[in-house]
């Protein structure tokens, strides 16, 4: 039987007249690194406050088999969040940070800290408001990859730091964090950057999910045809969800139409998530 | 338990100032300016000819030395002494009012003002335990840190007095009367436990408008109940809403005690008046007012509100 982290059907938000979560219904199983992705406004910030016991939601909502509108707190001892760079109290020293989750929380191991934040330049006296962006991050991250969770979520992550900083933030998640006892769930904008680590992806779009998939299965789903000229007409019939134009010229994007069909039509590749995003958002709706 | 130590600790060091730095600064002030006036000021200690009942009175050594040998000096004195310490190592308490009014009032705002609140929550600690944490810190916290900074500051002047007393001559061990020192910092205790039960409506009012005041906490705080008093007195012409006021700040006193025969004869009445005699009378008014506990249950509606009103932010 496969267990689920989260369990959700009917799941809704409203903010007065605006539905910013409009019935979803979805699973996640334990051991994924699940992408959730969508425009600004799209309803994922709705949905992780939902899960993380941050804000009321109408529906079925199950997360470790608690309801998190009512157990947040008994919910937290597995499950941790950095929902945005900037929530460390920013009148703490680094060390006083470590020892203030030392006290409340029981699954948080401090030597894995201290091994973590021994590998930066992060200064242990200094206060985190005179810490810059990506110490500050990497202190949370030290403290939330100390924490021994069932679900980790982070809510944009890496927004507004450097590239290198970036690379090394996922490398370690995968490399030192992640194992098949947990799941982690990210959003971010930066699809490319999180595209090889995630297991599952889901988009949203205006409050609702529009596709969820396994990554591989959904690289394999959408195919872009670069065209070979003459055979437009043939192209378009076969109903591509998106078409664009490179070097002259036209590509189309095919979903869930088989491979050897499409390699009479042209050249075909496969697509990055970023693009497959962006045909599904444009495209068929 | 561990968990709300751990709150305290860190509710402690988030108002390090007010909490700490400002009662030390107040109570070191204290005993300085003790220290300048009786060695800068030689006149406070040494005297010129003053005839006490026909006596020559050169020192405060000798003052004391004739205190203590006078016919109601084994009585009056300890009390004497004892009051004269708090009064010279009392400016921290100035402070205190000002420290838990604003320490409430930023306790439910500042967090979510600055997005701590999102880490908080990312801890298995429940809402009702920080609120409970952040109304516990600033009311029972606090003036137990500045009862300990003041006590400090009684034993240093009173370690400084015995000194100049010594070299004076004086009966040293006068400048020590411990038992009643001690008397008075318990029953300073009690009464403060008393009159913070009574205070607690307001304080709660406090912490429920910092965990719902977008911006503006202090205008929320102050205008509705200036409000509601200024509506009061323009259409009805009463008062009512400003006494039930003034009672809880403190007025609550001038009935448990309205009573009482007050006959003072000397520092040691008044040193029974403020810290020992009215403590019962102070005790069996409380309890047997409605007032009291009709305050103690609105009290816990603001409590519960900032509790709910917690659960709800981010």
């Amino acid at each position: 039987m496969t267990e689920y982290v989260i369990e959700a059907t009917g799941l809704a938000k409203s903010f007065g007249n605006f539905h910013a979560l409009k019935g979803v219904n979805f699973k996640v199983p334990l051991g994924r690194i699940l992408g959730v992705i969508g425009a600004n406004g799209a309803g994922k910030t709705t949905m992780l406050n939902a899960v993380l016991g941050l804000s009321s939601f109408e529906g079925n909502l199950k997360v470790m088999g608690l309801d998190p509108s009512k157990d947040r707190d008994a919910l937290m001892q597995d499950v941790c969040f950095i929902a945005d760079v900037a929530t460390l109290p920013k009148w703490m020293k680094v060390s006083e940070v470590l020892d203030y989750v030392e006290a409340v929380h029981p699954k948080f191991n401090r030597a894995k800290a201290m091994d973590f934040l021994s590998r930066t330049n992060v200064p242990l006296e200094r206060k985190v408001r005179a810490l810059s962006k990506g110490m500050t991050v990497q202190v949370h991250l030290a403290v939330v990859m100390s924490i021994d969770a069932k679900l980790l979520v982070l809510d944009e992550p890496t927004l507004g730091l450097d590239i290198i900083f970036r690379k090394q933030f996922y490398q370690s998640l995968l490399e030192e964090y992640f194992d098949e006892e947990r799941t982690v769930i990210i959003t971010t904008h930066q699809v490319e950057e999180v595209e090889h680590i995630l297991s599952d992806v889901m988009f949203i779009k205006d409050g609702d999910i529009v596709l969820e998939s396994d990554m591989d299965e959904l690289t394999q789903k959408f195919i872009e045809v670069m065209v070979t000229p003459g055979k437009e007409e043939e192209a378009m019939k076969l109903g591509p969800i998106a078409k664009g134009s490179t070097f002259g010229k036209s590509t189309c994007v095919y979903k869930d139409i088989d491979r050897e069909t499409l390699a009479k039509l042209g050249e075909t590749r496969r697509l990055g998530l970023a693009d497959i995003f962006v045909a599904t958002m444009t495209g068929e709706a | 338990m561990n968990t709300f130590t751990a709150l305290i600790k860190r509710e402690i060091l988030d108002g390090m100032n007010g909490y700490i730095r400002v009662p030390a600064i107040l109570a070191a002030l204290s005993v300085f300016l003790v220290v300048v006036s009786t060695i800068g000021f030689g006149a406070t200690i040494e005297f010129d000819d003053v005839l006490v009942h026909g006596d020559d009175v050169n020192s405060f050594g000798e003052a004391l030395e004739m205190a203590r040998n006078s016919k109601e000096g084994p009585e009056q004195l300890p009390a004497a002494v004892t009051l004269s310490y708090w009064v010279m190592g009392g400016i921290s308490w100035v402070a205190l009012p000002f420290v838990v009014f604003f320490s409430l009032l930023s306790a439910l705002y500042e967090e979510r003002r600055d997005r701590s609140i999102l880490f908080w929550k990312s801890m298995p600690v429940a809402d009702w335990q920080e609120v409970l944490a952040k109304l516990v810190t600033p009311v029972v916290v606090a003036p137990l840190v500045f009862l300990g900074v003041a006590i400090a500051a009684q034993l240093l002047i009173a370690f400084f007095l015995s000194i100049v007393v010594l070299f004076q001559g004086g009966p040293m061990l006068e400048m020590w009367p411990l038992a009643t020192m001690f008397g008075t910092w318990f029953f300073f205790v009690t009464h403060y436990a008393i009159s913070t039960l009574w205070v607690l409506p307001l304080l709660a009012w406090v912490l429920f408008v910092s965990s719902y005041a977008g911006r503006l906490p202090f205008m929320w705080a102050v205008l509705p109940p200036a409000v509601i008093a200024a509506i009061e007195g323009i259409l009805f012409k009463t008062t009512r809403f400003l006494e039930w006021f003034g009672i809880h700040a403190g007025g609550w006193q001038a009935f448990a005690y309205g009573h009482m025969d007050v006959d003072i004869d000397g520092p040691k009445d008044v040193l029974n008046l403020i810290f020992g005699g009215v403590q019962w009378d102070a005790f069996t008014y409380t309890v047997s007012s409605g007032q009291f506990w009709i305050g103690l249950v609105i009290a816990g509606g603001f409590v519960f509100g900032a509790i709910e009103q917690r659960k709800r932010a981010i």
